[in-house]
């Protein structure tokens, strides 16, 4: 039993993280509202976030930063599933080697494979497509998902695939109606993370992408949006900031409870 | 319905060796329980006639057709875990049907064949719950329930009471008798408990270090044990045990206590042997009784416990009369001769 000491201490320094957690974020919705130099407008304003939409292009960048993210979400999470049920529960022969090659793509910098990939996409032409981030990243997130998802079916008891095959189900039709109804949770929590993971991703995208607007996404736009021009409107660009920003934002507090309880699953069980 | 024969079964993991060279016969519509103590293989035996073991060597037949390499679900068996294995995500309506489902069997006979087996369990009024909000003996029913919508060829048990309170597991074990007797199927259950054994089969097989040690109807295992194992196993409170040899007609302890005899098998005069009376097989007083050093009374109501020493070797008596004896003290005890069980010292093996 923790005393009353202990418990305010313990509330204090929490309260201290989340301030320093929350002061950028504030401060950039903070700016974003502040008239910018040369605006008529006097206390808060929303004029720079018409300024930012209407001059950085961003719902174009948006709507590209949302294909890519899905489709690669959906991709990864199809295939850990299937991949996570081979691998723990029909165990799979060359399980041992499948995994020692995942661990590769978990360890390896995603800095390193940059070079190769701009060759390769470069020499088949796909260089500022929506194939030149879709496909790394789904190559990049699907080595913990893959884990994620085969770990969350191992907890499981055998006994379930078990029951099921004595009842008359055959491999698929465990997946079907067992593993895969059961693993519904940690599959969103699984995908909420790669949302944020690839919607957030720039390195790629400046490097594979960079030539053609029409695929641009969200976060390369705005570094292009403040790089290049409105350096002198810091509102604006905080605006900007905020607008890419949102969506995640959105996306983690609608599946805030669903996200939180994936996590802590595994611990509480 | 249907037979399985189960021949020179074995099973190993790399060099251990789990089930060695067992064979049994269950006849269609038989109750047959598998026994023995903890890790003697009962579990590996029964899981490789569902067929989710692999056989090392010998075969399982059912309905004399080779199973060895078809698939558990193409086997036609019906089996109640012992942690139930109820799928959580599924109401038990959707537990009990899931086979069915399979099967493609149609929405309306699905929904009948599961209210009628809800009736026969008395689940009617839980079918829309989760196995999650339901107690141990209810999700025991429902695996129950699952086993019985399909009506397999054969049933399989898995120590399915291990998890129940000791009134309930009564009260279960009476209704998958009558459950057996109802349905009049094949059923193959397993269970260390001997008391559910003795109960609950039409036949006993009882395991030990992967063998069968015997196999028969429960009394007679009770009345003829084959060997000491068998002898010590079954009956509660234990079969007592005293060494000793045979001379002039009669058994002499190693203590020097003398015991009396029906009969004197022939050849058994004069080496090592093992005396073996049930608890229950022995009187209070009578003529050519023993003297019983008391060492504890436990009154239980119906009967009356005694734990004392014969010589040097411990006795345990079930009584029908009260004992007013103290500790220390000493009571007469009369073993009744016909019910006296001889072993062979080296072997064990009975005479
Ligand atoms: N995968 C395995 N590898 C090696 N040995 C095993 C394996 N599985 C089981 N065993 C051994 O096989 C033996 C029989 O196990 P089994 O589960 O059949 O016992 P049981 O009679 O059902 O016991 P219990 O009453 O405790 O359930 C045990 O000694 C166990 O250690
Ligand atoms: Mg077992």
């Amino acid at each position: 039993m923790e005393s009353r000491k202990e418990v305010i201490a313990g509330h204090l320094v929490l309260i201290f993280g989340a301030l320093i957690a929350l002061h950028p974020f504030v401060s950039i919705i903070l700016q974003a509202l502040t008239p910018a130099p040369g605006s008529t407008a006097t206390g808060w304003t929303l004029e720079n976030f018409i300024g930012a939409w209407t001059r950085g292009g961003f719902s174009q960048s948006l709507v590209n930063s949302a294909i890519v993210a899905f489709a690669v979400v959906f991709v990864t999470a199809v295939a850990a599933v299937l991949a996570g049920y081979v691998l723990s529960v029909l165990k799979f022969r060359w399980r041992v080697a499948v995994f020692a090659l995942l661990m590769i793509g978990l360890v390896l910098p995603s800095e390193a494979r940059i070079i190769p990939l701009y060759n390769f996409f470069s020499s088949t032409g796909l260089l500022n497509t929506y194939w030149a981030l879709i496909l790394p990243q789904i190559a990049s997130s699907l080595p913990l998902a893959t884990f994620w998802m085969a770990n969350y079916f191992a907890q499981l008891p055998n006994s379930l695939a078990e029951a099921a095959s004595l009842d008359g189900a055959g491999e698929f039709e465990i997946l079907r109606y067992i593993y895969a109804p059961l693993g519904l949770s940690a599959v969103l929590t699984l995908s909420c993370l790669i949302f944020l993971y690839t919607w957030n991703e720039f390195m790629l995208a400046l490097v594979l992408m960079p030539d053609n607007v029409a695929v641009q996404t969200a976060p390369l736009s705005l570094s292009f949006f403040a790089g290049n021009e409105r350096t002198t409107e810091p509102e604006v660009i905080a605006a900007a900031a905020v607008l890419v920003a949102l969506p995640v934002v959105l996306a983690y507090f609608f599946l805030q409870r669903r996200f939180m309880s994936g996590l802590l699953e595994g611990a509480v069980k | 319905m249907a037979s399985v024969e189960i021949r020179n079964l074995r099973k190993s993991y790399a060099t251990t060796h789990v089930i060695k060279d067992v064979s049994i016969d269950v006849d269609d519509g038989q109750f047959v329980v598998l026994v023995g103590p903890s890790g003697c293989g009962k579990s590996t035996l029964l899981r490789m006639i569902a067929g989710l073991e692999t056989i090392s060597g010998g075969e399982v037949q059912i309905d004399g057709a080779v199973m060895n390499a078809v698939p558990p679900k193409e086997r036609d068996i019906a089996m109640v875990f012992q942690n139930y294995a109820l799928y959580p995500h599924m109401t038990v309506a959707e537990n009990m049907g899931f086979s069915l489902k399979l099967k493609k069997v149609s929405k309306a006979e699905i929904r009948a064949k599961v209210e009628r087996a809800a009736d026969i369990l008395s689940l009617s009024h839980l079918l829309d719950r989760r196995p999650k909000q339901l107690s141990g003996g209810q999700r025991q029913r429902v695996a129950m329930g699952r086993a019985i919508v399909r009506d397999p060829k054969v049933f399989l048990f898995d120590e399915p009471l291990s998890n129940l309170d000791a009134k309930l597991r009564v009260q279960m074990r009476t209704e998958i008798k009558a459950l057996h007797q109802r349905l009049g199927s094949t059923m193959v259950y397993v269970t260390h408990d001997q008391i559910e054994a003795l109960t609950m089969a039409d036949k006993i097989v009882l395991m030990n270090d992967g063998r069968v040690e015997q196999m028969g109807p429960p009394l007679e295992l009770y009345d003829r044990p084959a060997n000491l194992f068998v002898a010590s196993f079954i009956g509660s409170p234990s079969m007592n045990f005293f060494d000793g040899t045979i001379e002039n007609g009669a058994f002499r302890t190693t203590s020097g206590v003398v015991l009396p005899l029906a009969q004197i098998p022939s050849g058994a005069e004069g080496r090592p042997l093992v005396y073996g009376i049930r608890p229950e097989h022995l009187q209070l007083g009578g003529a050519g009784g023993v003297a019983v050093e008391v060492a504890v009374i436990e009154p239980a109501g119906s009967e009356t416990q005694l734990y004392g020493k014969l010589g040097t070797d411990d006795l345990v008596g079930v009584f029908r009369e009260r004992l007013s004896a103290r500790p220390g003290e000493s009571v007469t005890v009369t073993p009744s001769s016909e019910q006296v069980h001889l072993f062979d010292k080296a072997t064990g093996n009975r005479l």
